[in-house]
């Protein structure tokens, strides 16, 4: 556990030259604590998928400073050699769609990361199967994601992306396909875990159901963010 | 190692798999290269033979006769055809006699002229005997005249030389009327070899027999030799029979004979060896044989092909085995003995063979020794068997690469 | 670690199998078609090793008897037997040609021989007995599917079939029929009885041999022109002990004569009989690997487009490259798994039933399943390519 959880600073990002040039990121400031649940809203074009892919690690800004856990990952250059172990240990994904590899098991499916990270299997399993009863889906261990029901999809996609007990947790529009009571119980699923796991998460939607349950919510228009107090909608 | 908690997919998979590789090592067993040879044995019995001789054989005539002309001519007619029976002494054919006619006729004239020549002579031998006499008494009367002085001695000469001069007339008149008379038996003699030879021209049978062939037709011209008619006694055919030199052991005359002809194979007629050929044919490698029938068949012809078998006597009791065990290895011939520890090679002293297929052997083996007679390939000592009972029908081709013996 | 490659292929284990059987019966005709060009030289090796003679006498500058044509006087046999090492030297004629029985006709390589024992005929027997009479037997090979008392049509003659025997073939895959060499003599050069008038009636109408002044001299010309004294080959068993080459070079000395000793005939059969066969077959086997490749770098390559979502998303949480390159590598490589497993299996079982001779060894199979696998793993790479070049950040929005 960590304390810094996830810290951003005058992000840009800087796409193609000279005059046909385009800043899809200016300068963005994001402060997320660990434990904490975030939301960040924009419309479309505003940036929200490449700050995500900034953070996901999986583009490289063009300057500002990123902070995950303990380690500054970014200052100008990268300054993780690895970016694929760093995403695997460090960051936790949700998708708009669960994304579940569809040849392997729900058990599998969340212990992948921490066997990917080392683990010995049967560990990894023992811990998938702790996080799938967390979240409510233990009784179907040994179903195939076909067999799934979307929500249960859904939980099975958070559980693995807590699999690995990552500082951060990117969430990109997790409750788009849900009805408001799934939506909201995805949200409080979400708040329960970065309690217990003390995890700093970032839940980018523009879902009007769960806005409300944000206690502070960052808006990101034409490349530039901007802090907001939320609701904080008891869950 | 990842434990698994088998799901029904997955066994039936692996259960696919494993079936699947033990068809393989299966059919690799079976046919590969660690399959065993398949064998089939056979024991050692006591038995007897009945070997035989077997050689094929032509139809002949023992005798047969070239009926044709002792000078070139023309044949003027033949009198019989082929499949005729003719009898000692008949008329077969004639050559033309040509000239010989006339030429009888001219002879005819010669002789009577020769008998008119001795006419002749003769009474110029009875001229001459008279004048003889004449002189003689001419010539007597004037020696005595001579002697009386009568006459002169020139006189008396002349006398004697006309009495000298008319004896050498009537000897010369009688050489005249010998030479007539040797002049007569010559034509007489060449109008005899002249019939001679007119009795020629008639082609005549020596003996009773069968034509089998008419070479010449009416109007050929054959030259002295040549055949216008062959003969054949239809009673002296026979077989003439040619064995391998190499498997005519015991080919002896008198041995009984099994006769199988071409036309008529469902039949066999006995016969017997009249005689073995002294020379035999070094280029064919045989011997021939002569093989009368016992009872002649009717109906046969010459040159037909027939099948002998000469049956020789039974051998006494020895070891016998089918001659398809017998095998050759190096300069050795025996057969592959099973013994305890695999193959073992024996060399055998073999005796006779029959046309059966059975050995006699007469030394290396034991009675009740098990030896190798059918197998798949060529056995050797270290070669891995398996014992069948037969291999007939039932054999697999080997489809995997061939163990080396 | 669990292997990604084989979770992939139980979950669509329908697809691996079908194709994994589509493939291997391709894989199976590339073995049968090896197999076939080795049961080409194993035919020849069975017909000279069945020969069981160490050296071949033919006709001079020909490379006969199995190669080419070649022919001998008969009796120059005698004189061979008389050099030096011979041991045993046997007559042979071969002429390829079809045998009737009842309705049926096969075609079949006749082989005259002197007596059994002697080389070129056969050593062993599978069913009934070596011939023992000098005419109208014989001992066929069971390919004919002659059985022991069938009464066969050759040429003019009807034989007995007295033995069967197996594996006795020509270089061609021919089965082989055993007659005494007297009668083979007969088979391989009189014709049918009008072609024998016609010859004796030409012969006839020639006036040098139809002389009236000399009776017999045209039933003399032709009784010489209806026999036949001449042989393929003369076989030769050398004595133990003595050197085939030694035994030869004196026999190549003669004028017109040509020996070749086991080695060199092996190589004329295999070198030059069946090397038009080889270049065929080679090519076969180049386009059938090559047409494997692409079957399985097109099934791979499709399956793997099939991922491209997955992939992103594994790349996404932080999947190695590697590993993503390793499950593709697998799953071509089980595909080439299956589908030669299938194929050994399929050649295995269809070989016998083929109509020419299959010879699967097992060196074959070993050098087969490893370019399987080489294949396979190249055919990979093109789906390799695609999945390494998929953008993680396509995961994202």
């Amino acid at each position: 556990m960590t304390e810094i959880g996830i810290h951003i600073e005058g992000l840009s990002k800087r796409y193609g030259e000279g005059d046909s040039a385009v800043d899809a990121l200016k300068d963005v400031n994001i402060r997320v604590a660990p434990g904490e649940v975030v939301g960040l809203i924009g419309p479309s074009g505003s940036g929200k998928s490449t700050l995500l892919k900034c953070l996901g690690a999986v583009i490289e800004p063009t300057a500002g400073r990123m902070t995950l856990g303990r380690d500054v990952i970014f200052d100008g250059a990268w300054k993780i050699a690895d970016l694929r172990a760093l995403r695997r240990d460090s960051i936790g994904f949700i998708f708009q769609a669960p994304y579940l590899i569809p040849f392997l098991d729900v058990t599998d499916n969340v212990a992948l990361l921490p066997m990917l990270a080392g683990q010995a299997n049967a560990k990894a399993r023992a811990r998938a199967l702790e996080l799938l009863g967390a979240l409510d889906v233990g009784h179907r261990a040994k179903a195939q994601p076909s067999q799934l029901s979307g929500g249960e999809q859904q939980r099975v996609a958070i559980a693995r992306a807590l699999a690995n007990q990552p500082p951060v947790i990117l969430a990109d529009e997790p409750t788009a396909p849900l009805d408001s009571e799934r939506a909201l119980g995805v949200m409080r699923i979400l708040n329960q875990m970065a309690q217990q796991f003390r995890t700093a998460i970032i839940v980018v939607t523009h879902d009007e159901k769960i806005i409300p349950t944000f206690k502070r919510i960052y808006h990101i228009r034409d490349g530039r963010t901007y802090e907001e107090a939320g609701q904080g909608l008891t869950l | 190692m990842k434990f698994k908690i088998p799901s029904s997919k997955v066994t039936s998979l692996v259960l696919l798999g494993v079936l699947l590789i033990t068809a393989v090592v299966f059919v690799v067993m079976r046919a590969g290269p660690l399959a065993p040879v398949r064998v089939t044995l056979a024991q050692a019995t006591e038995g007897t033979l009945t070997p035989a001789l077997y050689g094929i054989g032509t139809v002949e005539a023992r005798r047969s006769y070239f009926v044709g002309p002792t000078a070139a001519g023309r044949v003027l007619r033949v009198l019989v055809d082929v499949g005729d029976t003719v009898k000692a002494g008949q008329l077969l054919a004639e050559m033309d006699p040509v000239d010989m006619d006339n030429r009888l006729t001219a002879l005819d004239a010669s002789v009577a002229r020769a008998a008119s020549m001795i006419a002749a002579a003769d009474a110029q031998t009875a001229d001459a005997a008279a004048r003889k006499e004449l002189a003689a008494i001419s010539a007597r009367r004037y020696l005595d005249l001579a002697q009386q002085n009568f006459v002169s001695s020139g006189a008396v000469e002349a006398k004697v030389q006309e009495q000298t001069s008319a004896d050498a007339g009537a000897r010369a008149a009688q050489a005249n009327l010998s030479a007539a008379g040797q002049d007569l038996s010559r034509l007489k003699a060449e109008r005899a070899a002249l019939v001679q030879q007119r009795q020629n021209v008639r082609l005549l049978a020596t003996q009773d027999g069968v034509v089998v062939a008419r070479d010449a037709e009416p109007g050929t011209t054959v030259v002295a030799g040549q055949s216008v008619l062959k003969l054949v006694d239809p009673t002296s055919l026979w077989v003439r029979v040619r064995f391998d030199q190499g498997r005519s052991a015991g080919l002896a005359p008198g041995l009984a004979a099994r006769i199988v002809l071409r036309s008529n194979p469902a039949t066999a007629l006995a016969g017997k060896v009249i005689r073995v050929e002294m020379q035999g044919d070094s280029v064919t490698e045989e011997r021939v044989a002569q093989v009368a029938f016992d009872v002649l068949p009717a109906g046969m012809s010459m040159g037909e092909l027939t099948e002998v078998t000469l049956n020789l006597p039974e051998t006494p009791r020895t070891l016998v085995l089918p001659n398809a065990a017998i095998k050759r290895l190096d300069s050795e011939v025996g057969v592959w003995v099973m013994a305890a520890d695999g193959l073992k090679f024996v060399a055998l002293r073999l005796g006779q063979s029959s046309l059966d297929g059975r050995v006699q052997v007469l030394g290396g083996l034991q009675a009740g020794e098990q030896v190798v007679v059918y197998s798949e390939k060529d056995v050797g000592a270290k070669s891995r068997i398996e014992v069948v009972s037969s291999l007939a029908g039932a054999a697999p081709k080997p489809t995997q690469a061939q163990a080396k013996p | 670690m669990i292997s990604l490659a084989g979770r992939d292929i139980l979950h669509s284990w329908s697809k691996f199998v079908f194709t994994g059987i589509g493939l291997g019966l391709l894989i199976g005709v590339t073995l049968t078609m090896a197999g076939v060009y080795r049961g080409m030289v194993d035919d020849a090796r069975a017909l000279l090793t069945n020969s069981r003679a160490d050296l071949y006498v033919v006709q001079k500058d020909t490379q006969g008897p199995y190669a080419e044509a070649s022919s001998l006087r008969d009796d120059i046999q005698r004189s061979v037997l008389g050099m030096p090492g011979v041991a045993r030297a046997a007559n042979v004629t071969y002429l390829t040609m079809q045998v009737r029985r009842a309705s049926t006709e096969v075609r079949a390589m006749v082989v005259g021989v002197e007596e059994p024992g002697q080389p070129g005929a056969p050593a062993y027997l599978i069913e009934g007995r070596h011939i023992t009479r000098n005419h109208y037997e014989a001992v066929a090979d069971v390919k004919t599917g002659f059985v022991v008392g069938d009464r066969i049509q050759i040429r003019r003659h009807t034989y007995d079939v007295v033995g069967v025997t197996q594996r006795m073939v020509s270089s061609g895959g021919d089965p082989m029929v055993f007659i005494p060499l007297a009668d083979a003599q007969e088979a391989q050069f009189l014709k049918d009885n009008d072609a024998i008038y016609n010859d004796r009636a030409r012969t006839a109408a020639n006036p040098a041999f139809n002389r009236p002044g000399v009776p017999g001299l045209l039933e003399a010309v032709q009784a010489s022109q209806s026999s036949n004294h001449n042989v393929n080959a003369v076989l030769v068993q050398i004595q133990p002990g003595w050197d085939a080459e030694q035994v030869a070079e004196p026999l190549r000395r003669w004028k017109h004569l040509q020996a070749f000793t086991r080695m060199q005939m092996e190589d004329i059969l295999v070198a030059k009989l069946i090397a038009t066969s080889a270049k065929q077959i080679g090519m076969f086997l180049v386009i059938l690997a090559i047409v494997s490749a692409a079957i399985v770098a097109f099934i791979i390559y499709t399956m793997t487009l099939g991922k491209l979502r997955e992939i992103a998303v594994l790349k996404l949480i932080g999947t190695r490259d590697r590993t993503i390159a390793g499950m593709i590598l697998q799953q071509a490589m089980g595909l080439g798994l299956i589908g030669f497993i299938v194929g050994k299996v399929a050649a295995t079982i269809w070989s016998p039933v083929f109509p020419k001779f299959v010879l699967l060894e097992v060196g074959d199979t070993v050098i087969g399943f490893f370019l399987v696998m080489v294949i396979c793993a190249l055919a990979s790479t093109l789906a390799i390519r695609v999945a390494l070049r998929v953008d993680p950040a396509a995961a994202i929005g």
